[in-house]
């Protein structure tokens, strides 16, 4: 399973005497919240929180692409969840942060309502995406902590979704 | 220009600023004695307010004439100041006119490809996207 598909395993303490590790047992993701809802990628994926730079804003994009920011010396697409979600934009302003997320091919500063961070779940609790909820054509699977449930996302299914709302039919 | 940069014609289209690359433009045209039917208004980079310049481009033999707010000269940009357009944009974006931007006192502008925009046509008739699939 690739770490798109996937969690991270935790970098645990070595395993010893083939009892499983924490890195066996447990994957890290990074969560984010829009209203309610709590939403993560696969913590690997995350590169870096950063605060958002002055926008360019791209013709004819769906109003879930914010446009684009150069972020040292690269230019970052800026999607908000929010938008894409829920038709409800994040408000942007001077010290909003945005989280990188690099998915190969992709890399794209993504924006949700708050930034919650990392989340550790034991992988026997990973459980398939609910078949009817907001967004569930982006997710991959939902993992539940203390909190509640968290619905991860995968990149792939979420461009392919984001393509097929944006171009007219 | 020295080599490893290029030339970039920039102009406006209603309140934004675009970049195209110098040798996609023919000529600048500042008049239209045969009216502006025949010019090519709104396009994916929005609609002129008032169209006061036209940007010819030579296409299979012919040229024709996009309408632009204003041309606002010529920049020499080293070519490490362009960059393409993300990927992430490229798969969601329905044009394909859009090849990347300039980076113009540390702000990205986006470049144009003339020719593309031309003939992907006006707007409400524009030809649908390279399909790029997203897993490719």
């Amino acid at each position: 399973m690739s770490k798109q598909e996937q969690g991270s395993g935790a970098p645990g303490p070595a395993q010893r005497g083939g009892s499983p590790s924490v890195a066996d047992t447990d994957l890290w993701y990074f969560a984010v919240r829009l209203g309610e809802g709590r939403y993560a990628f696969s913590a690997p994926l995350v590169t870096e929180v950063v605060r958002l730079g002055p926008l360019t804003r791209l013709p004819s994009a769906p109003t879930f692409l914010l446009g684009v920011f150069t972020h040292r010396g690269e230019i970052l697409p800026v999607l908000d969840l929010g938008d894409l979600f829920l038709h409800r934009p994040v408000t942007v302003g001077p010290g909003t942060r945005a989280t990188i997320v690099h998915a190969e091919p992709w890399r794209v500063a993504v924006l949700a309502e708050e930034i919650e961070g990392l989340v550790r779940v034991p992988k026997r609790r990973v459980g398939p995406p609910p078949a009817a909820q907001a967004a569930g054509e982006f997710l991959q699977a939902v993992v539940p902590d203390d909190l509640g449930d968290i619905a991860v996302l995968d990149m792939a299914r979420l461009v392919t979704a984001a393509r097929a709302r944006s171009v007219p039919a | 220009m020295s080599e490893g940069s290029c030339q970039l014609v920039l102009f406006q289209v209603g309140a934004r600023v675009f970049a195209s690359r110098a040798t996609d433009v023919r000529r600048i045209a500042g008049d239209f004695p045969d009216g502006v039917e025949t010019a090519l208004g709104e396009t994916v980079l929005g609609r002129p307010w008032d169209a006061r310049r036209g940007l010819v481009v030579g296409l299979d033999g012919g040229e024709q004439t996009i309408l632009v707010d204003g041309v606002l000269g010529v920049r020499v940009v080293p070519d490490a100041d362009i960059q393409s357009l993300p990927r992430f944009a490229s798969d969601i974006l329905a044009t394909n006119a859009l090849k990347g931007f300039a980076v113009l006192e540390e702000m990205p502008t986006l470049l144009v490809d003339l020719p593309t925009l031309v003939r992907e046509g006006p707007r409400s008739r524009g030809t649908p996207r390279e399909e790029n699939p997203p897993h490719a």
